[in-house]
């Protein structure tokens, strides 16, 4: 095709290549599990992710001086180990117990600096079961379907 | 009703499959009679999953709970049309609208095939059917909107549409995106047709640059939906996070973009048909990619994804497509060769390749971005992830790039520009720039990249304005100056439309480096009676009031917004905070005011446990509406180009 052709390949592969492996790493997070930050909070962390869920109680969210939010998450498979988390700034929307965030931030002094949050949308695509549905009915209302034991 | 869907989703099943295994016999065999049969079939595949949509429809409208997806996605409160727009409000129905929309593209190409080449039309038809019959095959077998609640009664009531998605905005952006790409398989299909029929003249990019220029469009105006809709319901202040579902719709829309270029040296110089093919399947590929991506869970983002197991299906479509490309490029690599070369650097040929060679970059860094967790563990076993800083050092500089080129590219001639030409062409607009760069820092402007990014944006104006002037005088000097526009317009059609597109592009720029550069943030607590000063504005809350409608209870905050210097009254603001009763879910109600010059974006963020003062977040994001007034004008050049010109016309 050309030596013209085949050059300017060359110089754009090698050109972004160095943009996107320098930019890497200068801008990379660990993804940590949340497990190995319950397992070991003594242990200083910086730059990382943390997907979990938030804890029942426990949220905390002051507006004076400065808006802060502060929370526990916990990883759902393993309840009873939780972090705690503080965010300076908005709540954000559809924040609440029992909720799936990604959290942006530092581990350090058993604490994670959040520096971004953001919660899941949850329902475009994990829509509640009808199971659900019918454990949460008291027996008078499943009366409705004459076979169900009573 | 739901078993009339049910049954018309089946019929159109069996209708792509007819098409596309009678399609591929009546291309090799030349069977006219199967052609138009099939021609036919395709249509009416259309009309099954059209009828099929319809009866989800009209169970959504009638709250019919026998059907699980109605009951998961609606209940009685809700509006009519977010009754509709529920249909994709989750997976199984927003399959069934990708391949409504598809056979709909795949009816109106066979509704215009019988006038188009026969050796092609029946492969173009074929490979459109097998498009079809893949979604139609993900619907039906894996998943289906039309099952049975699996539950011992009916429930009263449904389980509702996520508040957040019961906005204007769900009803046309998730569409409007399917349109952008479902519509970009006519250009693959025809590809393809090309290959397997081996009619490889340029009559296949003729006939399908319509079709990738609609597709584009579509998709552009689709994501900036999407942009825009995040901007104005999610407070955050922005309109963009690199989240993997976001780049997945950006992904097919570079290589588009990159396609839309490269079709033009196609059709001039008889090069880089080899490239345009794989580029077309890469940016199909990547429209299959992207729905795989969103529902596979493979990577993480704030669009919560079903752990399913269907991500192996599209894997696997892909895989095939492929080898099935690799296998044809090699198959017809004599007819794909090219019969010219780049003859010189400085020359329209290779401007149009480092267009392409800068958005295949942007490509493979977001690409890249999106699957680096993925990456990074099955490499060192560690997952990492990157986010917007990283996007935002890699693609700000090759975006910036591109928008140099598109000042440059239009005016450097074909195979060999001549030093005296480019110094006709850009000396002027370049010292003007460059002017222009002086004048921004000695204002204050501050950064490297805003200023270069306007300065650029000011050379982009000045070569296309250059450019129209060129055009009307040579045109017909005699006319009024805008009668003369009108005429060039409409005669020169792709390239008067290009550059206005191109322009459109220029203000997205601007409105994109403004308010992204410029912002202004700050959070402060108010009093009843208190007033906040921010730049030009004073921000005054008058009222902190709580109210209950049916669906929720709110708190609203009205902040009077006056001129710091003269108090004269602009506006009011009232953002909200809501707490919905059933889904127990708090959203915030962004107040936005807009004027050319910057928007006021105040979030209510929450009041103190007295209940008397406010606490807000204001955000100032200059120029902000240029970005949304730039789209509209790239629209307004899409159809400039689109309509058809009149015979005869040059280009």
């Amino acid at each position: 095709m050309g030596r013209s052709f085949l050059s300017l390949i060359v110089v754009f592969i090698v050109a972004a290549g160095l943009l996107v492996f320098q930019a890497t790493q200068g801008t990379a997070s660990a993804v940590v599990p949340l497990n190995d930050l319950v397992a070991t909070p003594k242990q200083d962390r910086l730059r990382i992710r943390v997907a979990g869920r938030v804890a029942d109680g426990g949220i905390d969210y002051q507006i004076q001086p400065r808006i802060v939010l502060r929370f526990n998450v916990q990883d759902p498979g393993n309840p009873s180990g939780t972090v705690p988390v503080v965010y300076e700034g908005l709540k954000p929307d559809m924040f609440m117990g029992g909720r799936d965030v990604l959290i942006d931030g530092d581990f350090r002094e058993g604490e994670i600096k959040a520096s971004q949050l953001l919660t899941q949308c949850p329902s475009k695509y994990e829509p509640p079961s009808p199971e659900d549905l019918v454990k949460s009915k008291t027996p008078n209302e499943v009366d409705a379907h004459p076979s169900s034991a009573s | 009703m739901g078993e009339f869907g049910h049954f018309a989703l089946a019929c159109a099943w069996f209708l792509a499959l007819f098409g596309f295994i009678g399609g591929a016999y009546a291309g090799l065999k030349q069977h006219d009679r199967l052609f138009l049969s099939v021609r036919n079939g395709t249509m009416l595949c259309a009309l099954c999953l059209l009828l099929s949509t319809g009866a989800l429809g009209y169970q959504f409208l009638t709250n019919d709970y026998t059907n699980q997806f109605v009951w998961q996605f609606s209940n009685a409160s809700m509006q009519a049309v977010y009754k509709i727009s529920a249909i994709w409000g989750g997976m199984d129905g927003s399959m069934l609208l990708w391949a409504l929309i598809l056979s709909g593209a795949g009816a109106a190409v066979a509704y215009s095939s019988a006038s188009m080449p026969r050796s092609l039309m029946p492969w173009v038809l074929s490979i459109l059917n097998s498009s079809t019959l893949f979604f139609t095959t993900v619907v039906l077998y894996l998943t289906n909107p039309f099952r049975y609640i699996n539950a011992p009664f009916i429930p009263p009531d449904g389980n509702g549409l996520n508040p957040l998605l019961q906005n204007p905005y769900m009803a046309v952006h998730p569409p409007m995106l399917y349109l952008g790409f479902t519509t970009y398989a006519v250009p693959f299909s025809f590809c393809m047709g090309a290959l397997l029929s081996n009619n490889l003249g340029n009559e296949w990019l003729r006939l399908t640059r319509r079709w990738a220029l609609v597709a584009w469009s579509f998709l552009t105006f689709g994501i900036a939906l999407g942009g825009h809709w995040a901007y104005l319901e999610l407070g955050w202040g922005g309109f963009w996070a690199w989240d993997p579902v976001e780049n997945s719709s950006f992904l097919p829309w570079i290589t588009g973009s990159a396609f839309l270029h490269s079709i033009m040296v196609q059709e001039r110089k008889n090069m880089l048909k080899f490239w345009n093919v794989w580029l077309i399947v890469l940016t199909y590929g990547l429209t299959v990619f992207g729905t795989f991506l969103t529902r596979s869970g493979i990577v993480q983002s704030v669009h919560a994804f079903a752990s399913t197991d269907i991500g192996w299906v599209f894997l696997l479509y892909l895989s095939i497509m492929f080898l099935a490309t690799a296998a044809l490029t090699f198959l017809r690599r004599n007819e794909l060769r090219s019969s010219k070369t780049i003859e010189s650097l400085l020359s329209r040929e290779a401007a149009f390749l480092v267009n392409n060679l800068l958005f295949l970059s942007i490509c493979f860094a977001v690409l890249w971005g999106v699957m680096f967790p993925v990456l990074s563990e099955a490499i060192t076993g560690k997952k990492q992830t990157i986010g917007i800083p990283f996007f935002n050092a890699v693609n700000v500089p090759l975006f910036l790039a591109l928008i140099a080129l598109m000042g440059l590219g239009p005016m450097i001639a074909w195979r060999k520009a001549s030093t005296e030409s480019l110094r006709r062409s850009f000396l002027a607009p370049f010292v003007g720039s460059f002017a222009i760069a002086m004048f921004l820092l000695w204002v204050g402007i501050e950064g490297f990249y805003p200023i270069l990014s306007y300065s650029l944006c000011f050379f982009v104006t000045w070569t296309i304005l250059a450019e129209i002037h060129r055009g009307m005088k040579v045109h017909k000097p005699a006319e009024s100056a805008v009668g003369s526009l009108v005429s060039l317009l409409s005669r020169h059609r792709i390239r008067y439309g290009g550059y206005l597109i191109h322009f459109g592009v220029v203000v997205v720029t601007i409105g994109i480096t403004a308010s992204m550069a410029h912002k202004t943030e700050v959070e402060f607590t108010l009093g009843r009676g208190e007033t906040h000063t921010q730049g030009r504005f004073n921000l005054t809350l008058n009222s902190l009031e709580g109210f209950d409608t049916q669906n929720y209870e709110a708190l609203k905050a009205q902040v009077a917004v006056t001129s710091a210097k003269d108090k004269e009254a602009l506006g009011s603001l009232e953002p909200e905070m809501r707490f919905y009763k059933k889904n127990k879910e708090t959203t915030s109600e962004v107040a936005i005011r807009s004027s050319l010059r910057e928007d006021l974006y105040l979030v209510l963020a929450g009041v103190d446990t007295s209940g008397e003062r406010a606490a807000l977040k204001l955000f100032i994001n200059p120029l902000q509406v240029w970005l949304w007034f730039g789209i509209l004008v790239m629209m307004l050049g899409s159809l400039v180009v689109v309509i058809p010109q009149k015979r005869g016309s040059k280009v």
